[in-house]
């Protein structure tokens, strides 16, 4: 496997370093034909798809250099601007449904709710602006679920992404020995992933009762007293980090790339030079899957903060709203007591939030996270 | 190149429109269309017309309401009803994106708080402007204790079926223990502590002993004596049975803190943590429904809605009906979620004739005498002739009916405080979590109110009286 890996990369990394059009005979014996700014297109698309069909991920500034090496010279700066602007435009049209898609199904709305956060919306009123008012409810406390519904959710975050990411890696590295049924254990521990989170929550709801539940039927063999689980303050959220943590499928996957790309000569190296197996871990597996960590983490936080349909389906926010996420709140102050304009500045907040930390974690990236080929102080 | 710059152009176009049309709904508003053509006139035009109604409910419900507008389309040929079934979960979610795209029905069910609000905002008809002009009906008609009214003289409707808290068991399981049948009539109502006795007859542990036995073990509960949910439909009935209520007469004051609202709490919360003959919300939750627990035998009494009657009657149990036990009098909480007809929308007449439509219990007369729905006119409770159309012979209604829940809603129902505390659903958010310590039997019901009560304060924005308004 690593070695079919590696010769990938040498062709690909090849690939890279030639210069300017991969098939140089075919596009001109297709100049040949007709206008040229028609057949520049051909090409290029051409040599495109070629490329891509070599692992090669196309770029824009590709093009007007291809164009020129396929004109030989003829063509004046004029029309060579003209070319490169004829298609710019035409990629841009060709990328079109994705740009759309994205300004009418996610820019427009985020927009809209950024003015909406600062109206009095209630969706069958007029709209009213009123400044920074529904933020300013928010922090100072008028509003009395929003500073427990961050608490609850930090608290949540800190404890699911850390352990998440520690059992997911774990599980990874298990995943990837050479062990019998490798295939049965990697679709079992994936399973959790596929079902529908409802049905799970459900059947967790079971392992969690505190009367006929597994989990303290277990507990009793140990001589544990029966614990209340989601039934009670201090247990609601670290159980529902259980449930969270189980659903391993994704994060595990990610991490057996990334450990599937580590070259076998590296592990060799330290054998040869008598480390262990933790040696192993410490010093060329976690380094080299490092860049794996940092995109799991942040997608942790990113799904962390939004986690919403367990504590939904599993307790409703109880008790006391111990288990009142982030989520659950602005869905509330949505839908329950229809004030869409604090609602709309609730989701900005979150967005906020969810920004400083995903930019905290890139800043601190370079302390941790090692690239292959990456050349230190670039 | 020019084609692609138009056709570029033409695209950032349609994506501006779409984009300002998003973000421009809901701040524009049709015209409500004057109805001045009385119903027979708009019957003799046969233009035709068409409604959207929503609704929510469980498949049977679904079905009932489905074949309910059938029968209306049949009648008024020229009405069509574009029925839309949306489930209860999604309701609120689908009908506040419906009214912020400008496509809000013409008539549907609601949910209370948010139906008070658009009342408020003028987005809702008063329901006494059409019963003025109506010939046929009279407001005396309809029960008096159903009726959502915002303002004096202004009511957003009733609701849509009429709904009432009782007591329902298991026969055979109050026969085996060998307790006294629970009393239909109110004058008859057990009081808490003989309530508290026969529950805890009625809760047997997993070695067969009751829970008046000194060696029960409430670890081990095979059977409970008494079910209820933990939200305020359930402990109301006993906090107004004992002359509190939720807030004071002009709404300014928080009296749930009160001494007879905190002590009847405390009463129901100490049927789970003191004498435990009833199951925690914590069990509850991965318990099956009451209705449920009573056929399975894992609960003997519950404390649940009228409704439950159609489940109990289809599963063709032994089951019987009771009033509630009492702390200083009997009563029983009247509740339900009104139907309301849109302002705005083109047709309000032909939305009237609906709305009446589906009022009339004679139109639904399968979900009366399934045991789902009461009848909202007060005829359907004293005339007999009308009354054994839904109330008598059927498995639905046992013996003990009339008086337990029929006569007992229009006699001692008293409307909860979703009909009349401002702004009630924000309250019980602050409310209901706290309240969660005390079924938990962390806190008692004082201390945790107490605690919660300056919050609550300043969510008090006063009442909308539905007493003094008629």
């Amino acid at each position: 496997m690593t070695i079919k890996n590696k010769t990938n990369k040498e062709q690909i990394s090849s690939q890279v370093e030639k210069p300017g059009c991969i098939f140089p005979d075919v596009l001109s014996n297709f100049t040949k034909f007709g206008k040229k700014g028609k057949l520049n297109n051909i090409c290029s698309y051409g040599g495109h798809m070629k490329q891509e069909t070599n692992n090669r991920v196309p770029m824009f500034e590709d093009i007007p250099e291809n164009a020129s090496n396929i004109r030989l010279g003829h063509l004046a700066n004029t029309k060579k601007k003209n070319a490169y602007r004829q298609e710019a435009i035409l990629g841009v049209l060709f990328a079109m449904p994705a740009i759309l898609g994205f300004i009418i199904f996610t820019l427009g709305p985020m927009l809209a709710s950024l003015i909406l956060s600062f109206t009095d919306y209630a969706v069958f009123n007029k709209l009213k602006f009123v400044g920074f008012e529904n933020y300013i409810n928010l922090f100072n406390g008028d509003n009395p679920f929003f500073y427990k519904s961050i608490l609850v959710t930090f608290y949540y975050v800190a404890l699911s992404v850390p352990l998440g990411l520690t059992f997911h890696f774990f599980l990874a590295v298990l995943m990837n020995r050479k062990i019998k049924f490798r295939g049965i254990y990697r679709a079992v521990f994936y399973l959790p992933t596929i079902l529908p989170i409802a049905a799970t929550c459900t059947v967790w709801m079971w392992l969690f009762n505190p009367d006929f539940g597994l989990l303290n039927y277990l507990l009793g063999f140990l001589g544990i007293p029966k614990l209340m689980w989601i039934g009670s303050e201090a247990g609601v959220v670290p159980s529902i980090v259980l449930t969270a943590v189980w659903i391993a499928g994704n994060t595990m996957v990610t991490f057996l790339a990334g450990l599937q790309d580590i070259p076998r000569q590296m592990l060799e190296a330290v054998d040869v030079d008598g480390g262990n197996a933790f040696h192993k871990l410490r010093h060329i597996t976690i380094p080299m899957v490092s860049s794996t960590i940092f995109f799991n983490f942040i997608m942790g936080i990113i799904n962390g903060f939004q986690v919403i349909v367990q504590p939904m389906m599993m307790t409703a926010g109880g008790p006391n709203n111990s288990s009142l996420f982030y989520g659950m709140f602005l869905y509330k102050e949505a839908f329950e007591f229809s004030r869409m304009g604090s609602a709309c500045a609730i989701a900005w907040v979150l967005f906020i939030i969810i920004m400083i930390f995903t930019g905290l974690t890139f800043k601190s990236s370079p302390m941790w996270v090692y690239y292959e080929g990456e050349v230190k102080g670039k | 190149m020019k084609k692609a710059i138009k056709i570029l152009s033409l695209m950032l176009i349609v994506s501006f429109v779409f984009g300002t049309v998003f973000v421009g709904c809901g701040s524009t508003n049709k015209e409500p269309v004057k109805a001045d053509a009385s119903t027979k006139d708009a019957a003799a035009k046969k233009e035709p017309v068409t409604l959207k109604f929503t609704y929510w409910g469980s498949p049977i419900e679904k079905k009932a309401v489905e074949d309910c507008v059938k029968k209306f389309q049949e009648k008024n040929s020229y009405i069509t009803v574009d029925g839309m079934y949306i489930p209860s979960a999604d309701y609120l979610t689908k009908i506040t994106a419906m009214i912020a795209g400008n496509d809000a029905p013409d008539l549907g069910y609601m949910d209370v708080s948010l139906a008070f609000k658009m009342a408020e905002e003028g987005k809702l008809c008063n329901i006494n402007d059409f019963l003025a002009k109506d010939s046929e009906l009279k407001k005396e008609d309809y029960l008096d204790n159903i009726w959502y009214n915002w303002a004096p003289g202004k009511s957003l409707g009733t609701n849509s079926a009429c709904e009432s808290i009782t007591l329902l068991y298991n026969a055979d399981m109050i026969k085996a223990a060998g307790v006294e049948t629970p009393p239909t009539k109110a004058e008859n109502a057990w009081d808490w502590d003989k309530f508290v006795e026969i529950a805890r007859k009625l809760t047997i542990d997993s070695n067969g002993k009751n829970a008046l036995d000194p060696a029960f073990d409430y670890k081990n509960i095979k059977q409970y004596g008494v079910q209820f949910p933990t939200t305020w439909q359930y402990y109301m009935p006993l906090v107004y049975s004992n002359g509190g209520d939720y807030v004071n007469d002009d709404g300014s004051k928080l009296t749930l803190s009160s001494k007879e609202a905190t002590d009847a709490i405390q009463n129901l919360a100490d049927l789970v943590n003191k004498y435990h003959v009833a199951p925690s919300p914590v069990q509850q939750r991965s318990m099956p429904a009451p209705s449920v627990g009573l056929q399975s035998k894992q609960v003997a009494m519950i404390l649940a809605g009228q409704w439950n009657l159609l489940d109990l009657g289809a599963a063709k149990l032994n089951f019987g009906v009771g009033v509630l036990p009492k702390l200083k009098k009997s009563v029983t909480l009247v509740l339900g979620s009104p139907t309301v007809i849109f302002s705005g929308g083109r047709h309000p007449e032909e939305a009237w004739l609906l709305y009446k439509w589906l009022q009339n219990p004679e139109s639904s007369i399968d979900l009366q005498a399934g045991g789902l729905w009461m009848p909202l006119m007060k005829d359907w409770y004293t005339k007999p002739e009308l009354i054994s159309k839904w109330a008598e012979n059927n498995p639905s209604h046992p013996e003990g009916y009339k008086d337990a829940i029929m006569k007992q809603t229009i006699e001692k129902g008293v409307s909860g405080p979703a009909y009349y505390v401002k702004g009630f659903s924000e309250i019980d958010a602050i409310i209901a979590p706290a309240l969660e310590q005390v079924w938990l039997g962390n806190k008692t019901a004082e201390q945790a109110i107490k605690e919660v009560e300056p919050k609550v304060q300043e969510k008090l924005k006063g009442r909308y009286d539905n007493k003094k308004q008629n």
